[in-house]
């Protein structure tokens, strides 16, 4: 007969004090090294998160889960193991390292781990917080839900409409054979509005402040009231109903500017799994793919056009992708990926780096304890140009404004792609007129960054967090991206309704 | 893989959870404990690179009222008592304005499993097993100058739902994987297949075959855009099936307005050999008897014969409908809870001696897409690329390789010009869905388009 505690709580915090949590890490670790372990870290993390959804025909619904666990990685024998167990029962932590010596064992021989010590990391690092997400009343949400719902069910042509709001904290403590030491507190939060239209057959969606998985970023509710919901629902409403009557963007080649939160996907599909140095030595090559990208192309591959510059942060403030230390322990650092449209170095963990003889850039993550760190984007960012979106329009003269992401896919190698927008608008001498829909552009990825003529100025640039899969199992990275709108030459269009 | 693991945290102990947060819910709801302990070796080139073991466990406590869900989760089953008082003083806040409450399901009419879902005999995929596999991928690669990547794993399953109507119900599944990709200069080969049983699995001949494919995918030549005779491989008919949901084969809050079932219900989309079904209880897949609300999972015939059918719900939206659930409740990570196909199947045709090359002019085989994505959900409107041994195909037979190409297709009226089935059906499993899986056979395809649209 299981015996269950009616007085245990999973609150957040339950992982209980530091020296609780380090004697669990060095339990593991140490298991680890007893049993023939060169190298052992461990990562305990909790995590609380909330999400309510509103959607037009539906009830409410609420969710808040929370999980605490610990993931145990390994070199044994020069191989890599990973375990990870939920904690709540007394020999977790043991049976996490257990696994992750069992599955070091298990590898017959290869290449060996490419590792070199460095020294202990020793930190702490937290989200900077104005108002506690989990502080704010769900009363306040709901009402902020159902005021933009609202303005949906105004509309006679609205046929569906989702919102959203979403928080998460997270306590993530890290431990090494190497003497390193961490914990980092980290708080993000959210917000989504989406909106179907359809007529005659035909659907058209529009989004706000993104089509996928709307924005989040790292801070409190302050972040939620940034996005300004209800201020903006009306116009996403109206231009989900007038997309039905707007006429199709044409095919053909075109110069475009690209807005931000299009920018953003632009740079995460193309260039952030791109100059994911994993990828580019081949161990995602068995799922997600390569890049068309080589190692040997460090500081002279030519990527784009001299106004793309890209910059790996996660010392940026108030982004999703931020973090004070990677999940291997190296403490954030910006690193310049793209210079004036040169590749000079990838996203890369201790590992991986090694393998080419550089040092790790710092994007080693994991989706909370069950999983083994990959190399994820972090915030990766285009540098702004200069001049106004106005400006860029006038520069552009005739062409199309497109943005938000409706559909997108991009081949293995990260090369070859193909993008539908929700929103495009006829951009005639400068001035952007009507709206068209169901745009669709096309490219290979050095050629259109290659085409990319201007980057407007950081007054135009908007970041965007977002969530990306990676891995077997996969699992979740939570990643930003910032751009401005940019101006790009001669891009193939087409028709994606 | 490990004794404790292999035979999982068992019936006993989550039914036993679950029912402590339902005594403290304080009302109406229910409870579902998910479990996934899982060994995955991945391998890439010259090692085996992420030897994991995963733990993957929730409780979720969900109270219902007129108005509305809510629900608390926790990893930590010995706070399951809390996640239910939690769930059950949030519920009280949640204010919506159907006042409908869910009706949850009670204990009668629950049926055995049509399938078992569990074989012991998988078990001996352990660790040292997979090793043992991949190394011999790897090192047979390495003979021929090619290089191997791909993962085999062993998960064991449970899933336990308890609710205040008097349900309890528990399964244990056993889930076997692999995949094998082997790069050769600009030659490659893949393989994967997915199911609850090692033995109908053969990962030893998948590798043979991803080998030989390598081989003789070599100087690949493009081919123009434009519409091709194709013969679509089972990985890149279930990569379609896999958008079925968002076709309106799930039903949505947006109702009888929009969707496939909604607006062409009865009407002919696909050719008459094409027949689609969710069927949790079919021996093929990841068969599971029931989804995360305990309803008992129904076969849901999507397109018979090459006629639209049905939609999945869950209790909220079937009982919208007035129906009874077909039982494929789902929550997504990040996501608003929705109904979501989980065991979908395209029926194979009867063993066949004829090859679906056979009667094929000019036209290619395309072995699975990549990074698929639909455009628009009314027109099935979709775009990819073609991944790994595409061959063209001359007065039916197999010739040169192909490079990867884009395509830009609609899934439906591909489905309609459907004029060959193949006999053997491969799995997959389906991104961002719990225990969710694609099965499917090849498909000989007219006028298939490559090419940006």
């Amino acid at each position: 007969m299981t015996e269950v505690n009616p007085e245990a709580t999973a609150d957040w915090g339950r992982a209980g004090d530091e020296g609780t949590v380090r004697r669990w890490m060095s339990d593991a670790v140490d298991f680890a090294r007893a049993h023939g372990a060169t190298y052992a870290d461990a990562r305990v993390v909790e995590i609380e998160e909330e999400r309510v959804y509103g959607e037009l025909k539906r009830d409410p619904d609420v969710r808040r889960e929370h999980t605490l666990g610990i993931g145990v990685r390994v070199i044994l024998g020069g191989m890599w193991g990973f375990g990870s167990r939920a904690l709540g029962a007394a020999d977790a932590p043991i049976a996490a390292a257990a696994g992750a010596v069992r599955m070091a064992a298990s590898s017959p021989g290869g290449l060996a781990a490419a590792w070199a010590p460095l020294p202990p990391e020793i930190g702490t690092y937290h989200t900077e917080v104005h108002q506690d997400p989990f502080s704010v009343g769900l009363d306040r949400k709901q009402r902020l839900l159902d005021e933009v719902l609202q303005v949906a069910r105004e509309s006679p042509l609205v046929v569906s409409a989702l919102a959203g709001v979403n928080a998460k904290r997270q306590r993530r403590y890290f431990l090494s054979t190497e003497g390193s030491w961490q914990i980092q507190t980290l708080v993000e939060c959210g917000g989504v509005y989406q909106v179907w239209a359809a007529a005659d057959g035909e659907v058209q969606r529009r989004s706000y402040p993104n089509s996928f998985h709307g924005n989040t970023g790292a801070g409190g509710w302050e972040f939620v009231e940034s996005l300004g919901l209800l201020h903006e629902a009306p116009r996403v409403v109206d231009e989900a109903s007038a997309l039905l009557t707007a006429p199709q963007c044409p095919g053909g080649t075109a110069d475009v500017i690209i807005g931000p939160a299009m920018t953003a996907l632009q740079i995460h599909e193309s260039c952030g799994h791109a100059l994911e140095l994993d990828r580019i030595l081949g161990d995602e090559a068995g799922f997600a793919g390569t890049s068309f990208v080589e190692a040997t192309g460090l500081g002279t591959f030519r990527y784009g056009s001299p106004a793309v510059s890209v910059v790996a942060d996660p010392t940026a403030v108030g982004v999703r992708g931020s973090f004070g230390f990677d999940d291997e322990g190296q403490a954030a650092k910006q690193t310049t990926l793209v210079d004036h449209g040169v590749v000079v170095d990838f996203l890369s963990s201790r590992e991986s780096a090694a393998r080419i003889g550089r040092r790790s850039t710092v994007s080693m993550r994991a989706d909370g304890w069950q999983y083994m760190p990959l190399c994820f984007s972090t915030h990766v960012a285009l540098q702004p140009g200069q001049g106004s979106l106005q400006e860029l329009l006038a520069k552009l003269g005739d062409g199309y404004y497109l943005d938000m992401d409706r559909s997108w896919s991009i081949d293995e190698q990260r090369l070859n792609f193909q993008f539908g927008t929700e929103v495009a608008y006829e951009v005639k001498r400068g001035v952007k007129g009507k709206l068209m829909k169901n745009a669709s552009y096309g490219g290979v990825t050095p050629q259109f960054w290659g085409s990319v003529e201007q980057v407007a100025g950081a007054e135009e640039a908007r970041v965007f967090g977002l969530p990306c899969g990676k891995g077997e199992p996969k699992q979740w990275g939570f990643v930003s991206h910032g751009s401005a709108p940019i101006l790009v030459r001669g891009v193939r269009m087409g028709v994606a309704g | 893989m490990s004794l404790d693991a292999a035979a999982g945290r068992g019936e006993d102990v989550l039914l036993a959870h679950a029912e402590a947060a339902l005594r403290s819910l304080g009302g109406s709801g229910d409870i579902v404990v998910t479990s996934r302990l899982g060994e995955y070796t991945r391998f890439a080139g010259p090692r085996i690179h992420q030897p994991q073991a995963i733990d993957e466990l929730q409780l979720m406590a969900r109270a219902v009222s007129r108005g509305g869900s809510a629900r608390v989760a926790t990893s930590h089953l010995d706070s399951a008592a809390w996640a239910g008082r939690e769930a059950g003083a949030l519920a009280k806040q949640v204010t919506g304005l159907s006042h409908r409450e869910i009706a949850l399901p009670g204990p009668d009419g629950v049926a055995a499993p049509a399938q078992s879902t569990w074989d012991g005999d998988s078990m001996r995929f352990d660790a040292a097993e997979r090793g043992r596999l991949a190394w011999s991928a790897i090192q047979r690669a390495e003979q021929i100058g090619a290089s191997a990547h791909g993962m085999l794993s062993l998960v064991v399953v449970e899933m336990a739902v308890a609710n205040s109507a008097g349900l309890r119900r528990y399964v244990r599944a056993s889930e076997v994987y692999y995949s094998v990709l082997v790069r050769l200069g600009a030659g490659s080969g893949y393989r994967s297949d997915v199911g609850r049983s090692l033995a109908r699995l053969n990962p030893e001949v998948a590798i043979d075959e991803a080998l030989a494919d390598a081989v003789g995918s070599q100087k690949p030549q493009s081919l123009p855009p434009g519409s091709y005779d194709v013969v679509l491989g089972p990985l890149a008919v279930g990569d379609m099936l896999g958008f079925f949901g968002a076709l309106g084969f799930a039903e949505s809050a947006a109702g009888q307005e929009s969707g496939i079932v909604a607006r062409r219900g009865g009407t002919i989309v696909a050719d008459p050999r094409i027949s689609i079904v969710d069927d949790g209880t079919a021996p093929i897949g990841l068969p599971i008897p029931f989804d995360v609300e305990g309803v008992s999972k129904r076969r849901v015939t999507m397109i018979d014969r090459g006629v639209v059918g049905e939609a999945v719900t869950d209790l909220e939206t079937a009982g919208r409908l007035q129906q009874a659930s077909t039982g494929h409740a789902h929550i997504g990570r990040e996501q608003a809870p929705a109904p979501t196909p989980a065991n979908l199947i395209l029926d194979a045709a009867p063993r066949s001696s004829q090859a679906l090359t056979e009667g094929i002019e000019r036209g290619l085989i395309i072995s699975r897409f990549h990074y698929t994505r639909l455009i628009d959900s009314e027109t099935s409107a979709f775009t990819g690329v073609t991944r790994d041994a595409c061959f063209e195909i001359r007065e039916g037979r197999v010739g040169t390789a192909l490079t990867q190409s884009r395509f830009s297709e609609e899934i439906l009226p591909v489905l309609s010009r459907c004029d060959a089935v193949g006999d053997t059906l491969v799995s997959q499993p389906l991104m961002n869905v719990w225990n969710g899986v694609a099965s499917a056979p090849a498909l000989r395809i007219r006028g298939f388009r490559l090419g940006f649209r």
